[in-house]
């Protein structure tokens, strides 16, 4: 029963075959684990947008309708549908890693699938058309386009105004809340159209799926941007979007947020490999809090020209996305062959309130390719006798090193870790007791830390702001004194 | 009382130029953005610009003979471009820093020089390397405030730099920004205040703009200007959606001003605070 309303514009491309790296791959944290959420591929080149709309409508599918903004009236040819497949290659390539070390020499199976081809049910419901347009033209709704694509029944509708437009959309039996107003108006004066979307229930069995399949557009504009107020008004908490955006220069980073790296490259426990999920999760939350809650994070970011000669991934979580997927995905300049240009990937991931992101989001595409990824590494002990003098060494480094990895795990999740001695004493226990005594008696940090800034300030604004008034006041303490000094 | 003469010293010590109060500024805010937005890792970067635009300073100052002082101009120059350019080889930053300082003595007219350097130096490095680019996010908008009010009270309190500039130019791109997104498009005031708490602007307004070598010399003149460039900086960001609009905006009111200079004649700028009877200093 959710209705969706997003919305979506931007960039592109290829990635490659994994070669050299020196962890395994052992877990994965994708985007599924998000509860409301919502993926878009964004594909950016030059002034042109191509925005791809995962759809996980889960009710039934006559309940579902989708309102997204967009900058110009889409013609047929501009409106598609895809392999919902795209998607999970997408999300499982890029998404935050668990990594092993051991000596096992890691193989990826290359794993391609066959995209589906669209269907060219192109049959424009004509049924209601005349009346539905007369009902729209009173309500100063214009429907400007009518087309039947796929499962859905497509309107691109443009208004004069936000009451009869909201009016218009609840006969014609989208939900839409009462607060929708306070965008809607914004959008008609900024001479949006509105993208509708609804299911025809015939048409998607003979899909043979009840399964929705993703929408992808284009459209030639400035404005390289995600409307995501639209869906604030929808929803009372906050939500998550994973943004998967290819270019042919570099990284595509916010410009009215910050964007900001997740933690990377950090050494947590092994206990951790079964529940990598969690982890992630709780990683991620504890990140957005301690950033504010205002901020677009960055997951992950590549060269992904499938000619690109460096190392692809470290390690790499899926098998690399093709030229095939490419062209699903909307990046066209790769060809099949994907030798017609650097396609380069960035995976942000923003979870967003109506607070905290009074705008929508604005994107730039930049030169940087600089690559990233979340990763998190597991170092599994040497096993085997280990009671010589230099053994026993290793396990008494080992036990320190345990306890970095546990005040690591803390400081990234706030998870309660005095439940977690048993991961020192099993290394403790294997030395000698003279030596066992002589480690230090750890007083873990125990008990779940709130360390991640909670209040509506976070540390990174709040002694800037008090160090900067202090100084302000004194200076015009100064100033008064001086003043009444000459007089 | 020792507490109030050091106090009282280093007052004396900001106000007698005002581009010592400038250096600690971009200086503060470069140590937040390290230290508490976690640039890190961007030491390089920053080493690389202050490093040469010091270095072609010195050079100038050798071949032309002008005073070792000016050295904190440069400095201002490097700092400046520190928080706002980046790039992907350390190539395009030398010859961003390059461009701008060599700038202030090569491209000049009436005896000042015509381009904001770290302005110039910034759009040489976007348009000609395709490598460079500004990320106007990167602020957030969480310290902004800080940062207004810190810039604004500092001026205003130590009554150094032209703030009249920064007054004309911020006042007329919020009230634009506010008839634009509020009266018009109906957003909410959280969507205007979010969108003039941005780091690059503020920068812009009391860093950049503020430059009186580069501002016209009458004042009237100078708020007529500064408004010019909050016009165009405002139509160029939401006609074509270019996000560091306003040092484009910058870029081509200092190739006009020239004109007005002709037609308002005002007293040249010096930076130090000697009387102004005195004949102007080459101050580059």
């Amino acid at each position: 029963m959710t209705m969706r309303y997003l919305f979506l514009f931007l960039v592109a491309l290829l990635a490659q075959r994994s070669s050299a790296f020196c962890g395994f791959y052992v877990a994965r944290a994708d985007a599924t684990l998000f509860n409301d959420r919502s993926e878009v591929i964004l594909v950016r080149d030059g002034q042109r947008t191509i925005v791809t709309m995962s759809n996980d409508f889960q009710g039934d599918v006559k309940d579902f309708a989708m309102v997204v903004p967009v900058p110009v009236v889409l013609r047929q040819q501009d409106i598609r549908i895809v392999d919902r497949r795209v998607f999970g290659m997408l999300d499982a390539y890029s998404s935050p890693r668990l990594v092993e070390y051991h000596d096992e020499n890691p193989c990826y199976p290359q794993v391609l699938y066959d995209s589906v081809q669209e269907e060219s049910l192109m049959r424009v419901p004509t049924a209601n058309a005349s009346r539905m347009k007369a009902e729209a033209k009173d309500l100063g709704v214009t429907i400007e386009a009518q087309y039947a694509v796929g499962e859905y029944d497509i309107l691109i509708l443009s208004a004069t105004e936000s009451t009869g437009l909201k009016q218009w959309l609840i006969q014609n039996g989208y939900r839409i809340p009462d607060t929708a107003h306070e965008v809607l108006d914004p959008y008609i004066r900024s001479n949006l159209k509105f993208f509708v979307v609804k299911v025809d229930v015939s048409r998607l069995q003979l899909t043979g799926s009840n399964l929705l399949r993703p929408i992808q557009i284009r459209y030639d504009s400035h404005k390289f941007m995600l409307p995501i107020r639209l869906g604030m008004a929808n929803s009372k908490g906050s939500q998550d979007m994973v943004v998967y955006a290819f270019t042919r220069t570099g990284r595509v980073e916010c410009v009215n947020y910050r964007t900001v790296k997740v933690p990377t490259d950090r050494n947590i426990p092994l206990f951790v490999k079964q529940k990598f999920g969690p982890f992630y999760k709780d990683l991620f939350a504890r990140a957005h809090r301690r950033e504010g809650r205002n901020v677009v994070f960055l997951e992950y970011a590549w060269n992904v020209t499938p000619s690109f000669g460096g190392m692809k991934c470290d390690p790499c979580v899926g098998p690399p996305p093709m030229p095939r997927e490419f062209a699903e995905a909307g990046v066209d300049w790769g060809g099949q062959n994907g030798g017609g240009g650097q396609v380069f990937f960035t995976r942000l991931h923003v979870r967003y309130g109506r607070e905290k992101f009074p705008q929508d989001l604005v994107f730039q595409v930049t030169p940087n390719t600089e690559h990233f990824q979340a990763r998190y590494v597991l170092t599994n002990p040497a096993t085997g006798d280990l009671s010589c003098a230099s053994g026993q060494d290793y396990l008494e480094e080992l036990y320190y090193r345990r306890h970095r990895e546990l005040e690591e795990l803390q400081a990234l999740t706030g998870w309660d870790i005095t439940k977690r001695q048993g991961y020192l004493k099993e290394v403790g226990d294997r030395l000698p007791a003279e030596r066992r005594n002589s480690l230090p008696e750890w007083n873990l940090p125990l008990g779940p830390n709130d360390g991640g800034g909670t209040g509506p300030g976070t540390p990174g604004t709040q002694w800037p702001l008090a160090l900067g008034t202090l100084l302000f006041v004194l200076l015009l303490l100064y100033r008064l004194r001086n003043a009444v000094a000459h007089r | 009382m020792l507490l109030q003469r050091a106090f009282g010293r280093a007052i004396a010590f900001l106000q007698r130029d005002a581009r010592h109060f400038q250096v600690l500024f971009l200086a503060g805010f470069l140590l937040y953005g390290i230290l508490a937005l976690g640039w890190d890792a961007e030491w390089p970067r920053y080493a690389i610009l202050i490093g040469t635009a010091l270095s072609v300073q010195s050079l100038f100052i050798r071949w032309k003979g002008v005073a070792w002082s000016s050295l904190k101009s440069a400095l201002i120059t490097g700092l400046g471009m520190s928080l706002l350019l980046k790039a992907g080889s350390p190539w395009t930053l030398a010859l961003g820093a390059a461009v701008a300082i060599s700038s202030k003595f090569l491209v000049r007219w009436d005896g000042k020089h015509i381009f904001n350097p770290g302005n110039l130096g910034i759009a040489a490095a976007v348009l000609f390397t395709g490598d460079a680019w500004v990320s106007p996010g990167q602020w957030g908008s969480g310290a902004m405030l800080v940062f207004l009010v810190g810039a604004a009270g500092g001026m205003v309190v130590l009554r150094v730099g032209r703030i009249d500039t920064s007054i004309a130019f911020l006042g007329t791109f919020a009230l634009l920004e506010l008839l634009r997104t509020v009266l018009y498009l109906g957003w909410g005031m959280d969507v205007w205040l979010h969108r003039l708490m941005n780091g690059s602007l503020l920068l812009f307004t009391f860093f950049m703009i503020t430059d009186p070598m580069t501002t016209p010399r009458s004042q009237a003149a100078r708020i007529y200007w500064s408004m010019g460039v909050a016009l165009l900086a405002f139509m160029l960001s939401w006609k074509y959606w270019i996000n560091a609009a306003p040092i484009w905006a910058l870029l081509i009111f200092c190739a006009i001003n020239p004109v007005l200079d002709h037609f308002r004649k005002g007293a040249a700028f010096q930076w130090t605070a000697t009387p102004p009877t005195i004949t102007p200093l080459r101050t580059n």
